[in-house]
């Protein structure tokens, strides 16, 4: 077990790096805690160990600021516990993880939340079927794995990562069997005011499509999977005209396109399960991504002693994570007592001008990948919403007749959720499905968060004991 | 076509993995989920109800569809890498 | 649902809709009562709702067992009674020793329970195996029962709540009780947005009995256990029965579904007040530990959850069920070890006395309990 650091970071995501550089430069001793087995969260993701860049250029952007990254957290001195499965987190901040060398906790004084994302994939028939993955999950795969999702693929959703990964695959020499955008060409020139704040970003973005336009990959505006079979060893996917809202035009014809692969993501979900579990307050903006901690502008949560930053305290990209990161970093050492109050306003003003730009950017991002109102109506009955339990709209639905009142009750009842991604992939969708009969987000809930934050070995959180090693309580009264 | 992009990376030593019995070759240090996808095999588990084919579909460790059993253990694919000699059982059909 | 004349109270309000409450409500409006349930949340939500689910003679204080064994016939006729299917399931309980001093406290507890009627037995290690091949062989000695098995806590609430809808009950949900006045000719509860009236009250809310006993100036301490759970996903059949341990820490089962649900009253810590539960991660893995020595085939599987919730216990750890002295028509029902098992016939038990109808057991008197105001 390593010694208590002051501050824990959990994530080594853009956001974790920064908290974890800001306290370095504030002499607070900082652990940054992952799963991962080095710095850069899903993003800047680094190369399996036992890889080398060959043509750095082909890697992209995102590798390199992945290895400056990665440069800078090694030269701060930040502690780091990489590969460790954080599974609890107490209301006294003891926080227990699980590693290669078994069973670790820590009582730190202070824990910044630098959770990440996970991707909503909203449901239709077949998005059950190998071949299926996220975009996020392409996105991994190509960035880091060097690995194709297929040889022909469809890639549908909504959001940037859609032209990203499009062109990832075109450029690592498969084929886009078409672009599926669930937004209409207008929606980008909407959003175009607030990501001209990040010239670089968009004309990245405005090169993705362009290129794919000029290799005449089919870019199909305002259009949505309808539904995935499988066919040979690959896929035949329907797709559909959507409304503005998302819905499907129940009129509008099909398309049917062959694929090895189907790419979908429907935008990227704040992992607030830490927060959750401390009993911070969380509020619902669905622009934002869905669950978030409240905030106050320096980073502190409702709960004292828990910071929050990134796309775990609402989804607005990479650049708007790391500044926020830093800022949450620089709150924590004041609070410690560690600079003043006029060190902290110093410091944190240049990167909040900064940061206000990103958010502008990334909100305008994370706008053109939110859940759109109609997209869950559209679920038939007879579809697989909770992929763990096999649950269906239906049963879920039959739930809500018999008077289920909130996710929970819901969960409950039905086992919707109850399984071991612990509600991740169904939840926003369930949300949505109760948001209907109760008027809001709010009055459908969120899933109650408890330990352990993802599925753990009995073996390995056991470890090797005897039966004298097990510390028995007192007898129960006869 | 092979999945693995040329170019962009040297990879690691070449390895064996078994799985459910049969040799793949990948590559030292990749992930399980990328080396059996890159091999073709996507269905690596049936769902626990209805029992239809399921694959890997995050890639972050957190949907759990792609949990398989490797050198005996439940582990998730995306989230190991692998090694010579690893064996891996997965849980599709057939 | 029975239409209630504006103004005109009910013959029973019942506060607190977890087995008890409920099952006292149920059968309140099946003998011909206009009955109103109130619960701070949803029916069956707590304890109720997110305990083991283990019926079992076992773990259950001797004193309370003729309760508990007809808790168990009713759990096992719930089809009939109580309608839904919230998985009731019968099969073997064995409990377990590993030491020599609790092979002691084994055969001393299975001797106290059997005077009480419990048909449990100590049996040979080799039949012990026999009835739960998952069993490891590093136990000193076993006593089993044929009445045992378990219910599936979560689904409690569903089938409550189709079976009081149906018999007429008023079910107030999410609707907190902040203070209940005593007047003339019955009740009145204060609560947001209503102000029901009744002519006789039930208090049966659980850990809050003691704030809302206080109401009226009877001061009964009332401890809250926060009881841990864990739940793993799904494995193959690794065991058929329920399994337990002398000291009563331990309840272990695996559900058709192939979950299995490791509990045994492991404490967590939570605050009553604030409704807020944590667990204690050394108290998780001490849990885990045993259950995985008494099944080894765990070892192969992982703990998807853990939950946790109130359990009430008075001083002696026996039940409240009756009559509450000096207020005409108020009655308590609660703190009642093994309350899940025994809590569908307590509740009848009490509806009973309530219809003047004379119950079959005694009931449990309150007034031991009380202590005297304190003088701040």
């Amino acid at each position: 077990m390593t010694r208590d650091p002051e501050i824990l970071i959990l994530g080594a995501g853009p956001a974790g790096l920064g908290a974890a550089l800001a306290l370095a430069t504030c002499g607070v001793e900082a652990l940054i805690v992952d799963s991962g087995s080095a710095a850069g969260g899903q993003v800047y993701r680094p190369l399996p160990g036992a890889f080398e860049p060959g043509d750095a250029s082909g890697l992209g952007p995102d590798y390199r600021e992945g290895e400056r990254q990665r440069r800078l957290l090694a030269d701060s001195g930040a502690g780091t516990a990489f590969g460790r499965l954080v599974w609890s987190i107490g209301t006294d901040l003891r926080v227990d993880a699980l590693g290669p060398e078994g069973p670790e906790s820590w009582r730190p004084k202070g824990i910044v939340a630098a959770a990440g994302a996970t991707e909503r994939v909203v449901p239709f028939p077949g998005w059950t079927l190998p071949g299926v993955m996220g975009l996020a999950a392409a996105t991994i795969l190509l960035k880091s794995q060097c690995v194709l999702p297929g040889e022909r693929v469809l890639v549908a959703g909504c959001g940037p990562l859609l032209f990203a990964v499009a062109n990832a695959i075109r450029k690592g020499g498969g084929q886009v069997v078409a672009v599926a955008d669930l937004a209409g060409p207008g929606a980008w020139l909407h959003a175009l005011p607030a990501l001209l704040g990040q010239p670089r970003d968009l004309l990245r973005g405005a090169s993705w499509m362009a290129r794919l336009r000029a290799q005449g990959v089919p870019l199909l505006f305002r259009h949505g999977v309808r539904e995935a079979r499988a066919a040979g060893a690959g896929l035949e996917v329907s797709l559909g005209a959507v409304d503005a809202a998302g819905r499907p035009i129940p009129s509008a014809s099909e398309k049917t396109l062959e694929a090895d692969s189907l790419v979908v993501g429907h935008g990227l979900i704040p992992a607030t399960e830490a927060v959750r579990l401390l009993g911070a307050e969380v509020v619902f903006d669905a622009d934002a991504g869905g669950w978030v901690p409240r905030l106050d502008r320096d980073q502190r949560s409702s709960r004292a002693g828990l910071y929050a930053a990134g796309d775990g305290a609402g989804v607005r990209g990479a650049a708007a994570a790391f500044l926020a990161g830093r800022i949450a970093g620089m709150t924590a050492a004041l609070d410690l007592g560690r600079i003043d109050a006029g060190h902290h306003a110093r410091a944190t003003a240049p990167l909040r001008r900064r940061l206000a730009r990103a958010r502008r950017f990334g909100r305008a991002m994370a706008r053109l990948m939110a859940q759109r109102p109609g997209q869950v109506d559209g679920i038939a009955g007879d579809t697989v919403v909770c992929r763990c339990e096999d649950v269906t709209r239906a049963e879920v639905e039959a739930a809500l007749e018999r008077g289920a009142a909130d996710v929970n009750q819901l969960k409950s009842w039905t086992r919707c959720g109850m399984g071991p991604c612990q509600g991740r992939m169904c939840g926003d969708t369930v949300g949505q499905i109760v948001a209907a009969r109760t008027g809001s987000r709010e009055a459908a809930g969120a899933w109650t968060a408890r330990a352990p934050l993802r599925p753990l070995g009995v073996d390995a959180l056991a470890g090797d004991f005897d039966y004298a090693d097990i510390p028995l309580p007192a007898a129960a009264p006869l | 076509m092979p999945l693995r992009i040329a170019n962009q990376v040297r990879r690691g030593p070449a390895v064996t993995l078994w799985v459910d019995g049969q040799a793949l070759d990948a590559f030292a240090g990749e992930s399980l989920a990328a080396a059996l996808l890159a091999a073709g095999r996507r269905a690596l588990r049936q769902s626990s109800r209805a029992g239809t084919p399921r694959g890997v579909f995050c890639m972050m460790g957190a949907c759990q569809e792609c949990l398989v059993r490797v050198d005996g253990k439940r582990a998730l694919a995306c989230q190991v890498a692998v090694c010579d000699g690893m064996r891996v059982e997965t849980g599709a059909a057939g | 649902m029975a239409q209630i004349p504006v103004g005109e109270p009910y013959d029973a309000a019942v506060v607190g809709a977890g087995v008890m409450g409920a099952t006292t409500a149920l059968f309140l409006a099946r003998g011909g009562m206009r009955c109103a349930l109130i619960d701070a949340g949803g029916v069956c939500r707590e304890a109720s709702g997110v305990n083991a689910g283990t019926l079992t003679l076992h773990m259950t204080r001797a004193a309370l067992i003729p309760y508990a064994m007809r808790g168990w016939e009713m759990w096992k006729a719930a089809p009939d009674w109580l309608g839904g299917d919230p998985g009731v399931t019968v099969t073997d309980g064995l409990s377990l020793a590993f030491t020599a001093q609790e092979a002691a406290l084994l055969e001393a507890r299975v001797e106290a329970r059997r005077a009480q009627g419990a048909p449990i037995e100590i049996i040979a290690t080799s039949r012990a195996r026999a009835i739960e091949p998952g069993l490891t062989d590093r136990f000193r000695l076993a006593a089993h029962c044929p009445m045992d098995g378990y219910v599936t806590a979560n689904l409690t609430g569903m089938a409550y709540r189709r079976a009081l809808v149906e018999a007429g009950v008023r079910l107030y949900e999410n609707a907190p009780v902040t203070g209940i006045e005593a007047g003339d000719g019955g009740f009145r509860l204060a609560m947001a947005g209503a102000a029901p009236r009744a002519r006789r009250l039930v208090l049966a809310s659980g850990v809050w009995l003691e704030e809302m006993l206080a109401w009226f100036g009877l001061r009964i301490r009332i401890k809250a256990l926060v009881n841990q759970l864990i739940v793993t996903e799904r494995l193959r059949p690794v065991m058929r029965s329920v399994l337990g341990v002398a000291s009563g820490l331990l309840s272990l089962k695996q559900f058709a579904n192939g979950t299995v649900l490791i509990g045994g009253g492991w404490q967590g810590k939570g605050d009553r007040a604030r409704r807020t539960t944590e667990i204690v991660p050394d108290n998780l893995i001490g849990n885990l530990r045993l259950a995985r020595y008494v099944v080894p085939a765990l070892a192969e599987t992982r703990i998807v959850r853990s939950w946790l919730g109130f359990e009430a216990e008075t001083d002696d750890a026996l039940p409240i069920a009756g009559p509450l002295g000096g207020i005409p028509e108020a009655y308590v029902i609660g703190c009642v070890h093994s309350g899940y098992m025994s809590g569908p016939y307590f509740g009848r038990l009490l509806a009973q006395n309530i219809l003047g109808q004379a119950p079959e057991l005694p009931l449990f008197d309150a007034d031991r309990l009380l202590v005297a105001p304190s003088c701040t």
